[in-house]
């Protein structure tokens, strides 16, 4: 594993600035998660500790129950910490209520989900504005979708186009609301190879355009390959975090 | 939030279908309310109006010292005019028929203070013309009479030729009721003559009036002064006191605004409460398929308050589409059966309005029934975490066997697909029992409608095969002799012919009055049966009464108890014991025996003043009328039978109302089934399609499918039928009157029916989810899991 290291650095490639200098982007402490009570009480997340750094690009994996999606939600805001502090983009997570955590998520997150979880009834425009409509900034729906390379298929609806593209129109829709943090679960896990790849590039490029941090959550090991840095997570732990030197381009990984 | 509304219309788009279905309910339930709330409010409306502009008496007093008590009245604060009057009935002959009719007395050259008439055709009385009438129009109607014409008319000085000046109406006989026991009578069997008053006295007999009509002022009820009147009557001797609301005509016709007003609430209520159910499943349905959907909303920053409203639209836009489109066609149904109802009655004042408070709680109903309906899923949408967004799918629930196989173990060694269709309907309990309550409903909708005209078929057979007997009933001059018994005998057609007396009576028992008419018959009549409550039948007593349950329930009656019956204006009053009380569903009459009536009152009242046949079978009912007409010493014939088939076609014209109601049962529980069909295909096409792919047969699909739906329809048939009846029942007591008085009968093909059209509902509902099964595409749904 010579291409990782323990310590942030800036990237061989350049793409990928981390201002280690500055605040970072998500920080936890002691971060916990336990559903249920008593005998079925399920501890999800054990104190975790991590920090993030802004416009990092960071590839969380582990086996499925290692607890990567519960640690993606309490980040993102979708669940309540049991115990900890999390602060995201200078948000104490753990500090806000449900309707705190439903404005950070509006103000401060973007999301990319396995199943795209696209509107069916909405073309992939609307789809977009959906999100960006809740924004305050002005309406870069149709600018993201050109971005994204679907500019000729705004008034497509998803169910008119394929499995790639409709994750394209996803991480428009992720961005479209000028997010500071990018959260993907199992971004491609619906998708093919090829498809995959293009959606990890353009996922990559854009995020390093918009001066996102990204943390991406998978078991797929060989996406690590062009992450920043890479978590491994096992039993609510996060037992490995390494630095990627040369972090490879979404076009050469393998699975 | 534009694109959220997008997403709402698109959404309805998609699943048209299940939203027209709750739109069409609403719409109905709404369209239901406008059109008889309305038809309710303009028909009382229009009735006060004519009341009022027609000084329509508030208190009606009969018999005793009419001057004395007319006085009493003029003097009572609050009385606003008192009119005096003669009133009787007296036989009447329009060409050849002979019937009983009356005639009411009116001040010659200038209206009554009290009771006007609306003068249809003709000129109203006039002084110098004083054996000139005006004829009711319901009695114009019915013989065709004109201005001009000529009726003959027996009073006591024998009988006279009158010439009609005019056609006129009176709010007393808006609809022609004789009596609050006879109020149904055939078109030809009863009319009213207006007379100038000095003939009214000259046909009575008698030169005083014998009657006094009070209007209190501005026609407004005034209870303590009624009470204060009947006391006043009750000392100066009347023999019948009847306010506005007791008054036959309207008493009759209050009836159906009861109706109106009752169908105002129960219908709307029925439908909006179907709505609400189908409203709730399609709803909840909805929100569990896109719960990733809802998920990622959440996810992405909308709120709870913005996930709610989104869901609460769905309901909100079908409940305004139905309630915008159901006050619209409601207004115009009800202006539309305002006018048929006041023109076929002739009220002089339709009043038809167009009112904002209908309109709006017309709107508010339909908003209401949507916002309501949607309201549990859309908080329960807004419940949905973020996190559902990670999930393709929502977890399956926890299967269990069904409670029919607990509580019926051989069920359990049913083939799977037969299990599977059990446990199918315990899936999702909630759409389950909307389902089963939307079929309750329906059949609420049908019985009630259904029954009510069942038990008048039923009330009608009753009462004029077992027991009014009688082809004919014939008045004749009194006493009736041998000698014109035998000349009815005698004419061709006539098989059996009985002496009768019919006398006007006050039954006083307990402190309360009853006026009406004393039926005497020979002891071992073939012309009357007499049934009691068990259904046993009796013979006439050889001294005391036998009543109906109306008048038993009026006087407050027990057997054995004495009654006083006294004959108004004849001073005679006696004592009879009470002997029986039978079930009679129409009128409300008390019986003797001829003899009985001889020993109380004396030869002359007991030799009968009327005479009832029967006709040998097969003669022609026409010729029968005028040749026992021509008979010498007749004054008027009543054909029992023509009431009966008049009161068939009068049913007639609620078959139409039936067959609309169960069309609209039946759009109600297909909504609901519809609906209910729909999500649980939608729920299951990934089993279904898997069953497909395993190589289940369609037909297999379509049986299993078919058999689920029946059981659900067949679950709400049971309570459905059960509380139909009730409801039926429930509504058939709001209208006991004197003259009706019946306890619900349903035929057993009612209800067989009502339970075959809702199956019949349940399988055509169930077309459409077959057709989708049918063209499922399996690759595509097992893929799609798959994935």
């Amino acid at each position: 594993m010579a291409a990782f290291e323990a310590t942030p650095a800036e990237t061989a490639g350049g793409h990928r600035a981390t201002a280690q200098a500055g605040e970072p982007a998500i920080v936890l402490r002691g971060a916990t998660k336990t559903y249920g009570e008593g005998d079925v009480a399920v501890r999800a997340l054990r104190g975790v500790d991590l920090e993030i750094w802004p416009e990092e690009f960071v590839v969380l994996l582990g086996p499925s129950g290692s607890g990567k999606t519960t640690l993606l939600n309490l980040i993102g805001g979708i669940e309540p910490a049991s115990a900890g502090e999390i602060v995201v983009a200078g948000n104490d997570v753990t500090e806000l209520d449900e309707e705190g955590r439903t404005a950070f998520r509006r103000d401060t997150v973007g999301f990319i989900f396995q199943f795209f979880n696209l509107v069916p009834t909405l073309t992939a425009l609307e789809n977009v504005e959906l999100v960006a409509e809740l924004g305050r900034g002005a309406d870069r729906s149709a600018e993201m979708l050109e971005r994204v390379g679907l500019g000729d298929r705004m008034d497509h609806f998803p169910a008119q186009l394929s499995g790639g593209e409709q994750q394209r129109v996803a991480v428009a829709r992720a961005l479209a609301g000028g997010p500071r943090v990018l959260l993907g679960d199992e971004p491609t896990g619906a998708l093919d190879l090829e498809t995959g790849r293009t959606v990890l590039a353009l996922l990559h490029e854009l995020s390093h355009e918009l001066d996102q941090t990204v943390l991406l959550v998978t078991h797929n090991a060989s996406i690590a390959r062009m992450a920043d840095r890479v978590l491994r997570m096992r039993d609510g732990e996060i037992v490995a975090d390494e630095r990627n030197e040369v972090p490879a381009p979404a076009e050469q990984l393998e699975w | 939030m534009r694109v959220l509304r997008t997403k709402a219309r698109r959404d309805m788009r998609r699943q048209r279908a299940s939203f027209l279905a709750i739109t069409v309910t609403i719409f109905l339930g709404v369209t239901l309310f406008g059109a008889t709330y309305d038809a309710f409010r303009n028909l009382d409306d229009s009735y006060k109006r004519a009341f009022t502009q027609y000084r329509f008496a508030n208190l009606t007093v009969t018999g005793g010292d009419v001057a004395r008590f007319a006085a009493a009245a003029r003097a009572q604060p609050g009385v606003e005019a008192v009119q005096t009057r003669t009133q009787t009935d007296v036989p009447i002959q329009v060409g050849a028929d002979k019937f009983l009719g009356r005639v009411v007395g009116m001040p010659p050259g200038h209206q009554p203070a009290v009771n006007r008439l609306a003068i249809e055709s003709g000129t109203y009385l006039q002084p110098a013309r004083p054996d000139d009438v005006l004829v009711d129009r319901n009695m114009a109607k019915a013989f065709d009479l004109e201005t001009g014409d000529r009726v003959a008319v027996t009073g006591a000085a024998g009988a006279q030729r009158v010439t009609l000046l005019g056609v006129a109406s009176s709010p007393e006989y808006y609809w022609p009721a004789r009596s609050r026991q006879e109020a149904f009578t055939a078109p030809k069997d009863f009319g009213v003559l207006y007379v100038p008053q000095p003939l009214a006295e000259r046909l009575a007999g008698d030169a005083r009036p014998n009657q006094v009509a009070i209007y209190y002022a501005n026609g407004k009820e005034n209870a303590g002064l009624t009470k204060r009147l009947s006391a006043a009557a009750e000392r100066s001797g009347a023999t019948d006191v009847f306010t506005r609301a007791d008054q036959p005509s309207n008493s009759s016709l209050q009836q159906d605004v009861k109706s109106f007003e009752q169908l105002a609430i129960l219908f709307p209520l029925l439908f909006l409460t179907a709505a609400a159910l189908a409203t709730g499943v399609l709803m909840r349905r909805l929100v569990t398929s896109q719960r990733p959907i809802v998920g990622m909303l959440r996810a992405c920053g909308y709120s709870r308050g913005q996930i709610v409203r989104h869901f609460l639209s769905f309901g909100l836009l079908s409940g305004a589409a139905g309630g915008i489109l159901g006050v619209a066609l409601g207004l115009w149904l009800a202006s539309v059966m305002t006018s048929a109802y006041t023109d076929q009655l002739s009220i002089p004042l339709s009043v038809i309005e167009i009112r904002p408070s209908t309109i709006l709680v017309g709107i508010a109903f339909g908003l209401g029934t949507g916002a309501l309906a949607s309201a549990a899923p859309a908080a329960f949408a807004a419940g949905v975490p973020p996190a559902e967004a990670m999930r393709r799918f929502s977890p399956a629930k926890a299967g269990k066997i069904s409670l029919a196989e607990r509580l019926f173990p051989p069920l359990r060694r049913l083939p799977v697909r037969w299990r599977m269709a059990i446990r199918s309907i315990g899936r999702n309990p909630r759409r389950a029992t909307s389902t089963v309550l939307g079929v309750v409903l329906a059949l609420i909708l049908i019985l009630s409608s259904w029954g009510m005209i069942d038990a008048a078929q039923i009330l009608i057979d009753r009462q004029y095969g077992q027991i009014e007997r009688q082809d004919a009933q014939l008045y004749v001059r009194a006493p009736l002799g041998s000698a014109e018994l035998a000349r009815i005998r005698g004419v061709p057609g006539v098989r059996r012919a009985e002496p009768a007396a019919e006398l006007p009576v006050s039954l006083r028992a307990n402190g309360h009055r009853y006026q009406t008419a004393l039926i005497a018959l020979r002891r071992n009549t073939q012309m009357h049966g007499f049934y009691e409550s068990g259904g046993g039948q009796i013979e006439l007593p050889v001294a005391g009464l036998i009543v109906g349950q109306a008048v038993q329930g009026r006087l407050d009656l027990r057997a054995g108890q004495s009654v006083r019956i006294g004959a108004p204006g004849t001073g005679v009053e006696v004592s009879a014991p009470l002997d029986a009380v039978v079930n009679e569903p129409l009128g409300a009459f008390a019986y003797a025996s001829l003899d009985a009536v001889r020993a109380l009152a004396g030869p002359r009242l007991g030799e009968g003043n009327s005479v009832f046949v029967t006709y040998a079978p097969g003669v022609d009912r026409d010729r029968m009328r005028r040749a026992l007409s021509a008979v010498p010493g007749v004054t008027a014939f009543v054909d029992s039978k023509a009431l009966q088939e008049y009161m068939n076609s009068y049913l007639g014209l609620y078959y139409l109302f039936i067959g609309i109601m169960v069309l609209f049962g039946g759009a109600m529980a297909f909504a609901l089934l519809y609906n209910s069909i729909q999500a649980n295909l939608a729920e299951r096409s990934v089993e279904v399609a898997t069953l497909r792919a395993a190589g289940t047969p369609f037909a297999t699909l379509a049986r299993m499918i078919t058999v689920e739906n029946t059981i659900v329809a067949m679950l709400g048939i049971v309570p459905g039928l059960f509380l139909g009846y009730e409801t039926a029942k429930l509504f058939l007591e709001q209208f006991q009157t004197d003259w009706f008085s019946f306890e619900l009968e349903m035929r057993t093909s009612t209800f067989v029916l009502a339970s075959l059209a809702i199956l019949a509902v349940a399988l055509l509902s169930e077309l459409p989810g077959l057709r989708a099964v049918r063209r499922l595409d399996i690759a595509e749904v097992v893929r799609e899991r798959a994935a």
